[in-house]
């Protein structure tokens, strides 16, 4: 049963920022790039980084996210030994059970789990970031250096450096100062949420934590500052590649958009590190005669008689004669009846469009523009206008402006 | 519905697919742009509860193997039962070569048939494109009191030469079979979809062994149409048959059409097959897609007309494909000009060149060709 490394995925966040997409779903569970959930990218890194055991730990809304999981087999994380585990908060005997407090203390109440596995190692992972990394390397660098803590950074730039976790290190990457969005930055290394601990290191941080009555219980907040005061040896992992954080509506916009550009660092076609998801059985997709598609992702299921531009479909989504899908994501299931208009949206799942009816509008330049979205079962009426940056949660009747 | 076994012959291969079944056999022929043959009636098992199905196969199993696995993209990966493969184990008499006949597929695979746990058996072909509604033809064999179910279609789809016609008479019982006529005059076409009791299974295949019988038809069913009672199940839904190139070419057009496309992928009924994990496909800039059935995974950058292409083709800028049937993995590099083209996997067009069939002899392309 002792694994070197166990993988901690924390998934339980609701994802506030993104809205009405999460009114539903945890914000791992939301779906992202024409195929997948955002979850499928740390789980598959998992896999592809060698690590066959991952605790997947909920706790808002995680019904769809746990059938989305099932027993793992799309990652091919069904094994007799290890595979993925999910694990919401519990009771226990002779003291009542309390939520997730907070990142810290979800690990904390699985030290449980952790110790069926006695790891020398944990990966913690979030469930809300677009990336391929291999985990095992930074693993490696973190045996090397003999640190008690590894986190991965990003250079950014000194300007986007104040809204980050900014890491500032010494020659040796080693890092001596912890800063949460700093004003006046000194470094522009920034924490991209992926630690590595030695788990007798961590386990023992996490229960003086837990001791501590002022505590957030935060990674960020408590942990790593706590192992840095008590002079711990913390590295900096510099990873190069692409990565983005989808915890608000324009970025998980902006990646999906990023999945369209052929150089935006994140291949999907790199079959020596593929990306597994749970698939539907559906047919292959359907282009009328009427179609005209450009630059632009579609999957199994769709049917598609308009114009699809710029834009990223999910499976079984309809688009009918005459209706014009410009820079817009339709989550599976979306409908888009004969002449209407949708640009700069979201539509989420099983959406359903009618006829004539406007969603979102192109960039004017002005304060209030934005990527409009239309929550999932929601059905936008006849002749309807959605107005962009607006968050529709219910049926707007035909005619009606929005 | 756990009282019927699936039984799936996946040994022939038609000589007359030419290229096309040259490195596999007919029932692992890729079709529908995701798809292998057998993927339908294997799902049509599985969709009417069948838990256990043997694939009895013989020889160029190999691409059946790597497509059907351990069977789990059909829920068949079963601590008891689910999918087992058959190939032949008790076959050590009778010469070489081929199966000669289904009856004696099944002496070959005796030993397992005896383990079955199921009191009645399906017997089908793994080479049809249908969406089967297999549970109605089990409950129509039961309440039917009748020894043999023969699944029929009033649509003929195969050639007479190569097909088997039946006639039915007033009560609905089936009265004659034809086996590969000259012209067919009879209004129904046998499917070669069989249901039966495992003890009558036994006994048949018991007699023929012993007599060295191994056609089923011929051996069969026809000097028992009198002693058996054997009952229609007509199917008067989409059915396709492979029969030639021409066939597959046909069959894989018809897909275009929505009703067709409504009937074979019923939502009700679907058709599962290997999970490859391809992302979405992209339409690049100057992409142009219309009439054309499209799987997941291709990188189209050309033009794409009334066209059927399977998971991972690329087809570059400038690159034109009209009429075609493309399988996985087909590049068409830049100005190419494909129309009426059957590609098989991994087929590359270079540069510029053209390559044009008609559409009553499409041209086939060996896999892995360079062209």
């Amino acid at each position: 049963m002792k694994k070197e490394v166990v993988a901690m995925l924390l998934a339980g966040g609701q994802g506030s920022r993104l809205y009405a997409l999460t009114s539903n779903v945890a914000k791992p569970a939301v779906p992202f790039g024409g195929k997948y959930r955002i979850i499928d990218f740390p789980l598959s890194n998992c896999v592809n980084s060698g690590i066959d055991t991952v605790g997947v730990l909920t706790q808002y809304r995680p019904l769809e996210l746990n059938g989305y999981l099932g027993n793992g087999q799309p990652w091919d994380l069904d094994r007799s030994d290890g595979g993925v585990h999910i694990l919401p908060p519990y009771q226990r005997e002779g003291e009542q059970g309390t939520w997730y407090k907070g990142t810290a203390n979800a690990i904390y109440q699985n030290i449980g789990f952790l110790d069926l596995y006695q790891p020398e190692y944990v990966v913690v992972l979030s469930g809300d970031h677009i990336y391929k990394m291999d985990y095992s390397e930074m693993v490696s660098y973190h045996k090397k250096a003999g640190a008690a803590c590894t986190i991965s950074v990003l250079e950014v730039t000194m300007e986007e450096a104040k809204r980050f976790g900014i890491l500032n290190v010494d020659d040796g990457d080693q890092v001596y100062e912890f800063e949460e969005k700093p004003p006046q930055p000194k470094s522009n290394l920034a924490s991209m949420g992926i630690y590595v601990f030695t788990w007798s290191k961590l386990r023992k941080y996490l229960i003086d934590d837990e001791a501590d009555p002022n505590s957030s219980n935060d990674f960020g907040k408590n942990i790593i500052p706590n192992m840095l005061n008590a002079g711990e040896k913390l590295m900096a992992y510099r990873f190069h590649g692409y990565w983005k954080d989808v915890g608000t509506i324009e970025s998980l916009w902006d990646a999906n958009m990023d999945m369209l550009a052929r150089n935006s660092g994140l291949d999907m076609y790199d079959e020596s590190w593929p990306i597994y998801a749970r698939t539907p059985i559906k047919p292959p997709h359907i282009t009328g005669p009427d179609a005209s598609i450009s630059h632009s992702l579609v999957t199994g299921g769709c049917q598609v008689d308009g114009i699809v531009a710029n834009s990223v479909l999910f499976n079984s989504v309809t688009v009918e004669k005459g209706a014009d899908i410009q820079y817009s994501i339709l989550m599976p299931g979306a409908t888009v009846k004969a002449g209407a208009k949708v640009y700069y949206s979201i539509v989420a799942e099983n959406a359903t469009v009618q006829a004539e009816a406007v969603v979102g509008s192109a960039p004017d330049g002005g304060e209030n523009w934005g990527i409009a979205v239309v929550a999932g079962g929601v059905t936008v009426g006849e002749k309807a206008v959605v107005s962009p940056k607006a968050m529709i949660r219910e049926d707007v009747k035909g005619g009606e402006q929005a | 519905m756990n009282d019927l076994h699936g039984i799936l012959f996946a040994y022939r291969s038609d000589a007359n697919l030419g290229e096309l079944t040259r490195p596999r056999n007919t029932c692992s022929l890729p079709f529908g742009g995701r798809y292998r043959l057998i993927d339908f009636m294997l799902s049509n098992c599985v969709n009417a509860g069948i838990t256990d199905v043997g694939v009895v196969v013989h020889q160029s199993y190999q691409s059946l193997l790597d497509h059907l696995g351990s069977g789990k993209d059909w829920d068949l990966s079963r601590k008891h039962g689910g999918l087992r493969i058959l190939p032949p184990f008790s076959y050590t008499e009778l010469g070489h070569g081929e199966y000669r006949g289904s009856m004696e597929a099944l002496a070959g695979v005796y030993d397992y048939l005896e383990d079955i746990r199921q009191d009645y058996v399906l017997l089908a072909w793994g080479d049809i494109a249908i969406n089967l509604p297999v549970a109605e033809v089990f409950e129509q064999h039961l309440s039917s009191g009748a020894d043999i179910t023969m699944v029929c279609t009033p649509t003929l789809k195969g050639a007479p030469r190569f097909s088997e016609y039946v006639e039915i008479s007033e009560e609905g019982r089936i009265t004659d079979l034809s086996i590969h006529p000259t012209a067919a005059d009879k209004a129904l076409e046998s499917l070669e979809v069989y249901i039966l009791s495992k003890r009558l299974l036994m006994d048949m295949v018991d007699y023929c062994s012993a007599h060295d019988v191994t056609n089923f038809s011929r051996g069969v069913l026809q000097p028992r149409m009198k002693s058996l009672k054997m009952m229609p199940y007509v199917h008067r839904g989409y059915v396709g048959r492979f029969q030639s190139v021409g066939d597959y070419y046909q069959r894989s057009m018809d897909l275009l059409d929505p009703s067709i496309r409504a009937d074979l992928f019923n939502p009700a009924r679907p058709i599962r097959t290997k999970d490859q994990s391809n992302p979405s496909t992209y339409y690049g800039p100057d992409a142009k897609s219309t009439r054309s059935l499209v799987a997941d995974g291709c990188f189209i950058e050309g033009e794409v007309e009334n066209s059927i292409l399977a998971r991972g083709v690329i087809v570059e800028k400038g690159a034109k494909v009209t009429d075609s049937v493309l399988m996985q993995g087909t590049v068409v590099k830049a100005g190419a000009s494909l129309s009426y083209v059957i590609a098989d996997k991994d087929v590359t067009v270079n540069e510029g060149r053209m390559l044009m069939g008609h559409a009553t002899y499409p041209l086939a392309i060996a896999k892995g060709s360079v062209v």
